[in-house]
This record gives C-alpha cells, structure tokens and sequence, in this order.
C-alpha cells in the first residue's frame, strides 16, 4: 500500500492536496484564504484543496494525514509559512501516513506574502495564487527519494574556554563523550575570572568557577589546548576534520607554579587579565586560580628571540628544570562530530566616547577596570581606589549604555551592564559605606530573577539613579576631581555634580575575530555581529550549520547565568545527535544521467567539495554523494543536461518559472533566492513586517550556484519583466564558494543581454545574508524601475534569450 | 593574548621596578668584535666614535636603564672588555 502511495508512475496518477493555512490572522489578514483554496482546486492534478485555521495543529496535520489514507492524495502542498519554519512538521504527518516525505511542497504565504502586504489584500491574494500555482506545478513532478544514513563521531569539539565553553564541556564529558577543550589565552576562565562578584546573589566569581575549571583541568574526558587556535574545519555533520594551532607554552608540564622564574625575569609588562592594572613578567601565569597551572613564556616579550637564549635567569631558578626553549608549535588533527562556538565577546572600548576623558582623566575607569579594582586578589587588593593618587573617593558616579543603545556606540543593549552596576554600587556600599554614589540611566533593566530586588536593594542602601547620561566630563586639573554636566530629565533639571572617580559602564561587543570564526563554520551574523541561531524561538543554540552549536556571549550579550543555561542546552544538543550516532542525510543530492555525460569534467572544476571524480576510461565522470553537499552548482555548470540535482530538478524549476510568468509576466519579478542566506533574508524582511511591492516570485534552491542561466532565460523567454538572483556575501556561502560561479554566470548571462539589445538592469544580482530583509526589501523596490520601464518591444526581444547561444 | 588597550602606568609599577644596571666597559681591552651590540636583546649598546689602542671602535652605552642585566655581553666578549653590575647592589655596599 505504501509502495503504491508513494511512487506513481503516471502523469494521470497524480492526486494532489493543498491546504491553505489561515494562521490565525496572520495569513487571513491579509489574504483571502477561502478564494486561494478555491483557485487551487482548480489547477491540473488538484484532487481537493481546503483552507484551515492553523494547519500545522494536531488537527490540521490529522486532516492531511487522513485525506492521503481516504482520498488516496500522493502529493500535499500546505500554502502557509516559510518551510525553513515547518516543512520538516508537514514532512513527518506526510510520513506517518505513509507518503514519502519529498512528496511535499510549502508554498510560503506568510514570510514572502501576507506580512510583507499588510495593506494590499487583492493584491496579496493573487500573489499567494501565484505561489500555490507554483508549488503545485512543482510537486506534480517530484519523485519520491530515500535519504543516506551519516554515522557520528562520538567526539566534540568547544571552542572558547569561558564559563560557557567549560559547562559545554564538562557536560558532554559527563555524558561520556570525549571533549577537546581549545582555548586561545594561556588559560581557561574566560571573562567570569576577571570579575569580582557576580549578580544578583554577590557569589565570588572565581570562588564558583575556579572548581569548574580544575574538573576540566583533570577530567579523564576532557582534552584540554590551551594557547591553541582553530586553523581550519573541513567536513559536514557528524565527520568534522578541525586542524588546531596549538602555540607552545615553553614552560613543560612539570611546573609547580612555585613562580621562581617569574621572580628572576627581568620584563616587565602589563597584565592583561588585569586590564593593564598590574604587571606581568615575560613568563608569567596570567591569574593565581589559571588551570592550566602551568607557566608560560611570552616570545614577544622575552630577552630571547628565535634561537638564542640571551637571557637564562628563569631556566636557572627552574628547579625541576621545566623551562624548555625548544618546544614548536604543533598543529593536530581532530576527528569530531559535534562542535560548540562559545567564543565569547569583547568589551566595549569607550575611547571613541571623547566627551567622557576616557584616557585622558586618569579618575575615569571602565567597568571592566572597576572589576579587577575591587577584587580581593586584583592590583589593588580589593581597595577601590583613584588611579590619580591611589586614595579611596568619597564620592562615584556610574554612567550607564557606554557604547550601547546609542549611535555611535552599538544600536542594541548589552543586557548585563544595569545589573553589573547595581551590584558595583553595593559592593562600593559595602565597604564604604559613606561613599556618595550617583548611576546615570536611560532606562534601569532588571528583569530577570531577584534582579528587581537587588535594584530595590541598592536604592534603599542610598545609591542615587539619575535619568539622564551626562553630556560631558570635565576634569579640575589639580585634583583630578570630575565634574559631570547634563540633565535630569525626569526632573527636567541641568544637573553640575562633582565626583572623584567615573565609572564607564561599559557594554558587550562581538569578538574581533568574529570573522574569522564565521568562515570557519559557515556561521551567519545578525547586524550586530554575533552569531545567529538556526531559528531564534525554537533552535536557539543551533547554527544553522548541521552539527555546528553555539552558547554564551558569541551568539548575544548574556549573563553568567544565560550563557551557563545555554552551553547546557547546547551540549544536550550535541549530545542527542552522537548518542543517536547516525544522521540521515537529506536527498537534495547530485544524481548523474550517464547517458548524457561526456566527461567533459565542468562540473568536476566547479564543485566546492571535490565531489565529482573524472574516469578517463569511460569518458564519464563519477559523484561521490557522501561528499556532495546538494548545493547544485556542477547541474548548473553541465552544457549536456547529464546532472540533475534531487528535488532540485530542472524540470521542477522550470515549472515552478513556468507558474510564476503564467499571468502578467511583464510585470513580474522572478527571483531565485539561496536557501541559507536569501530566502532566509526574504523571512527575515516577513518576520519584520518590512513591507515591498507585491511583483516578486521567490523560487527557493539550495545555493545561488544551482542557478542555471537557462533558468534566467527562460524567465525572460516567458516574458518576465525582470529576474533577481540572490545568495550569500561571499565568504558567506554555505558551500565553501559556490557562488563565485554564480557571479560568473550572471556576468555571461549580461554580456549575452546586451548582444541581443536588452537592458541588463533587467537581470539583478544581489548579495543578501540572512539578516538583511532590509536589503531585500530595498532591492524589490528598486527593481521596480526597471519593471516600469520594460517595453512590450523589449519583452518579445527578450524571447529570443532561449533561442541562440 | 586578550585584547584590551592597556595605556594606564600599572598601579605596581614602582614596587616591580626592574634592577638598574651599571655597564662598565674596558675601552682598550675591545678589538671591535661587535658581538656584545648584535646579541643584546635591549639595544642597549652602540659603536662609538672614539678609536682605543687597539685602532678600533669600541662600544658605547646608548641608555643604561634599558639594559636588563643579563649578562650576555661579558658572556659573548672574548677579551673580558664588559661586564655589568647591578647599581643597588653597590649602595647597599656603602651603606
């Protein structure tokens, strides 16, 4: 029964179902669902078509799945969201009742439709018409696929040893998998070990990571690589090959960290985990709790350079003979199947704030600085006292959102720099108790557990908020005191206030080598530079990476708490994926028509993935599907029609285009949009209500690369005003650099236009990521110029795309 | 290593302050090998304009307190013709 479902042969066979979805009003508002349902019952092959409420419910999923038991449906088209939200949800209900999952199609009505045409109901009606017509043309010709089974290596890879990283890995190793640890600085702990007590219980920071990090330092489990940098990542889900950098420490681990050596060492320099607040020698062990425990030697600081040891003081007062100058750098090969991004963040640097002095009134510290100032073990021994003269001041101001929520700082909030000064002003209060304290606000947010007591807290204690950043800080000269100016706005009062120490609160920043990381693991960044998860409600540690997971301060500025809850939500992620130990494999992967290849060996030069093997012999080529990642870019590149790519097919294509340009095509704009980045910017735009002309069929493939300009002509062929390509930044591409051939193709596709006489403004390539709607918003708009300006004339000519080469 | 501008003078500045050096040179022992001013690490020594009794340039002192005192330049000197000395060690001689 199921056999017979799911593989009709026959054009006449096919019986398909379409659901338009109302989605409460989110569809509905803006289009006529009932007048969709109807149309689509019309179309070729439409056995039934119903509008409902919300068909991703249990109900509605039962009603599909009892409509392809009772009305014998082997297609099911849903017309509602983006199937990035729930095509996997209709895929199983299609599944339980026994059609093949590839036998499915969305029809994205909401993202691209209805949110982005909030006021033009008929228009947006037809338009959704038009996207279920081309769902339907497309899943009349999809087959049924089996997926290949991937197995996992039960190893996992984090990268940054923060608080994050260490729950990450303690947890994975606890569950029993092996964990390398890689950490860049010479020590794990991260920014938690720089800071003095954490919100709102007043814990000593390092007194509750320190144990954590000696589990790590000597869990059977756990590889630990300190001083060691992802090179390169190679491989898919499950199968990662990660080349590590690990730079040598110079110091064996034999070390006692009895800190002879560092006594003897004639550099001296400041001290980064101190802010520069303290010093450091050329070997030296960053902080007293560090794990590993294990000294290290600075190269760029120590007497000696390359290989002559000019300076032996430290090997001398090495009693177990630990300092070794020959050690090199190594580089390793890991095996892993999971990885975990908690790379962390950076603080703010509020030089660029001129008004503030920052650099220039020594009195005027960060937050960060204030950190190490009053903690117990910091540079001053827990005495907060003014970098000027060194005495204790009577009186403190806080200044709240520097470098956030601002705009010349960063647009968004930083999330802990409220709290973090709540708890500086009572820990101030504490041991000072007379000091004057003022915190100059925009908005106080203590929203989470116990944060709104502690606020409560420190107003009761004394501590005085005022509405209203200072405009300017001056300093008296003599004194070093800092007078603030600006204005009270909620009593709408210029205030002149006099302090002896400033404390900037600083806000959080992406790590500057976010970049780098991001072409590492193929990762997106929302506008404001930190990672982004695969779905922000419902995958929030997923990258979008298969495999590839993210926590802590890396994907947004969080708290001790948040980045702890979500390294263990990711390590829990990680953890379902190895103790399954297979993952199933989509089937959007390469297929070859043997008949039809020449062994011309195209499509071998442009697969990213050394996918395709060429077998003189036969004059044929060979694809490795293990290694294929369906981008498509080798079926896009084959003059013969020999590679076809599964549910990808250009027959599909063709048809959906074919759909898209039945109606008023010389006013129509056909876009092909890569899954990853613009298709996912296209939801974006939907999710953000960013509203564009109603003219735009989207048709979603994998990659820009599968592209083919017989697509593009074809469109105009069909009498499309103008076509869109649009995929990732390069660098960006989720296939390595498919891309690039995209950009080719379109710049032959243009020389080829103006051959033929045709404007090619018509053919627009964009370069959209998954967080710029805006852009794709602006395009569509822009794009609508050259619309109006296409001649009947020059849609005939266009035809002519298809005929000659 | 992390990256955070450090411009502040360190609050323990003083108290780490490195031992001062006190370079002491044989002028007419040197033939001008000129391996004390390649191998020092600080940059501490120049040639000198003046010729000694061996018809050489030896060297000369660029900025004392560079110098970390780590001896390398009596080590490398194959005429005994410098050494170094830590200047506190000599006070405390006096006092």
């Amino acid at each position: 029964m199921t056999e017979a479902l799911s593989q009709p042969q026959e054009k006449d066979d096919i019986r398909i179902g379409v659901y338009v979805c109302h989605c409460g009003l989110n569809i509905a508002g803006s289009v006529d669902c009932k007048q969709v349902a109807d149309f689509a019952a019309t179309l070729p092959h439409v056995v039934l078509a119903k509008d409902n409420r919300y068909t991703c419910s249990d109900q509605g999923q039962e009603l599909i799945k009892k409509d392809i038991k009772e009305e014998k449906l082997n297609r099911v088209v849903v017309a509602s969201c983006s199937p990035r939200l729930h095509e996997p949800t209709f895929r199983r209900a299609c599944e339980e009742a026994g059609l093949n999952k590839y036998l499915f199609e969305m029809a994205n009505i909401r993202e691209h439709c209805s949110w982005v045409h909030l006021y033009e109901k008929d228009a947006a009606t037809e338009k959704a018409k038009d996207l279920v017509r081309m769902a339907v043309a497309k899943v009349a010709l999809l087959e049924p696929e089996t997926e290949s089974v991937v197995s996992i290596t039960p190893k996992a890879l984090v990268i940054g040893g923060g608080v994050a990283g260490i729950q990450a890995a303690l947890d994975l190793a606890d569950t029993g998998y092996w964990v390398y640890l890689v950490e860049k600085e010479p020590s794990i702990g991260g920014r938690m070990a720089q800071i003095d007590k954490t919100f709102p219980t007043m814990d000593c920071s390092i007194c509750i990571l320190a144990p954590k990090m000696s589990d790590v330092g000597k869990h059977p489990h756990i590889e630990l690589l300190t001083n060691s940098e992802v090179l390169d990542v190679k491989g898919y889900i499950g199968n990662f090959k990660v080349k590590v950098l690990k730079k040598p420490r110079y110091v064996t681990k034999d070390c006692s960290a009895c800190g002879e050596c560092s006594k003897v060492c004639p550099v001296i320099a400041p001290n980064e985990f101190d802010v520069g607040l303290a010093t450091r020698h050329a070997v030296y062990t960053p902080f007293a709790q560090a794990v590993p425990s294990t000294y290290i030697i600075d190269r760029n600081l120590c007497l000696n350079k390359e290989n002559i040891i000019v300076c032996d003081k430290c090997i001398k007062a090495c009693e177990r003979k630990t300092i070794d100058f020959n050690m090199k750098t190594e580089t390793l090969e890991l095996d892993v199947g999971t990885i975990i991004v908690a790379t962390g963040a950076d603080v703010y640097d509020p030089t660029a704030f001129v008004n503030y002095g920052y650099t220039r009134y020594p009195n005027v510290i960060t937050s960060l600085e204030f950190e190490r100032l009053i903690n117990a073990g910091g540079p001053s021994g827990g005495h907060l006292i003014r970098p000027s003269d060194v005495q204790i001041p009577d009186s403190v101001a806080f200044i709240q959102c520097v470098g956030s929520r601002s705009e010349s700082g960063n647009l968004y909030c930083s999330n802990v720099c409220c709290m973090n000064t709540i708890k500086d002003a009572l820990l101030i209060k504490e041991h000072w108790p007379d000091t004057k304290i003022y915190a100059y606000y925009v908005d106080i947010r203590a929203f989470g557990k116990g944060f709104e007591d502690l606020y409560k807290r420190a107003r009761k204690e004394g501590v005085l908020f005022i509405r209203g950043l200072p405009t300017e800080i001056v300093e008296n000269k003599k004194t070093h005191d800092l007078w603030l100016v600006g204005e009270n706005t909620l009593q709408q009062e210029i205030y002149k206030t006099k302090v002896g120490m400033v404390i900037l609160s600083v806000g959080i920043e992406p790590r500057q080598d976010s970049e780098i990381i991001q072409r590492l693991f193929t990762l997106s960044r929302t506008p404001d530079g930190f990672f982004m998860e695969a779905h922000p409600k419902l995958r929030p540690v997923d990258a979008p990476t298969g495999g590839v997971f993210l926590a802590g301060c890396a994907e947004s500025p969080k708290d001790i708490k948040d980045s702890v809850t979500q390294a263990s939500a990711a390590a829990a992620r990680a953890g379902i994926l190895m103790a399954k130990g297979k993952v199933t494999v989509e089937a959007i992967t390469s297929k070859l028509i043997s008949d039809n290849c020449t062994g011309c060996q195209m499509c071998a030069k442009v697969c990213p993935f050394n996918a395709i093997n060429v077998v003189p012999e036969r004059k044929k080529v060979e694809l490795i599907e293990a290694a294929c990642s369906g981008c498509g870019t080798c079926g896009a590149e084959c003059p013969f029609d020999a590679i076809t790519m599964r549910h990808f097919t250009d027959a599909q294509i063709l048809a959906q285009i074919d759909a898209a340009t039945e109606l008023d095509a010389d006013k129509k704009i056909v876009a092909f949009c890569c899954n990853w980045c613009a298709y996912a910017g296209a939801d974006f735009a939907g999710v953000n209500r960013m509203q564009y002309p109603t003219n735009v069929r989207i048709i979603r493939t994998m990659c820009s690369g599968r592209v083919a300009p017989k697509f593009v002509e074809r469109a105009f062929a069909r009498g499309a005003a103008a076509v869109l390509v649009a995929g990732c930044h390069f660098g960006d591409c989720h296939y390595i650099n498919a891309n690039h051939q995209t950009q080719k193709r379109a710049e032959r596709l243009w020389k080829k236009m103006e051959r033929l006489g045709l404007n090619r403004e018509r053919l627009q390539l964009a370069w959209i990521s998954a967080a710029e709607g805006e852009k794709l918003a602006s395009t569509a708009k822009n794009m609508q110029a050259v619309v109006s300006s296409v001649t009947a004339e020059e849609i005939e000519k266009s035809k002519k795309m298809t005929e000659r080469g | 290593m992390v990256p955070v501008r450090t411009w502040r003078r360190p609050l323990d500045a003083d108290k780490v302050k490195p031992p001062q050096a006190e370079i002491h040179i044989i002028r007419d022992r040197c033939k001008g090998c000129g391996f004390c001013i390649e191998f020092c690490p600080k940059d501490v020594l120049e040639e000198s304009n003046e010729i000694n009794e061996r018809g050489v340039r030896p060297p000369k002192v660029v900025d004392e307190s560079r110098c970390a005192l780590c001896g390398f330049c009596s080590a490398v000197c194959p005429d005994f013709a410098i050494f170094t000395k830590e200047k506190n060690a000599k006070k405390k001689e006096n006092q």
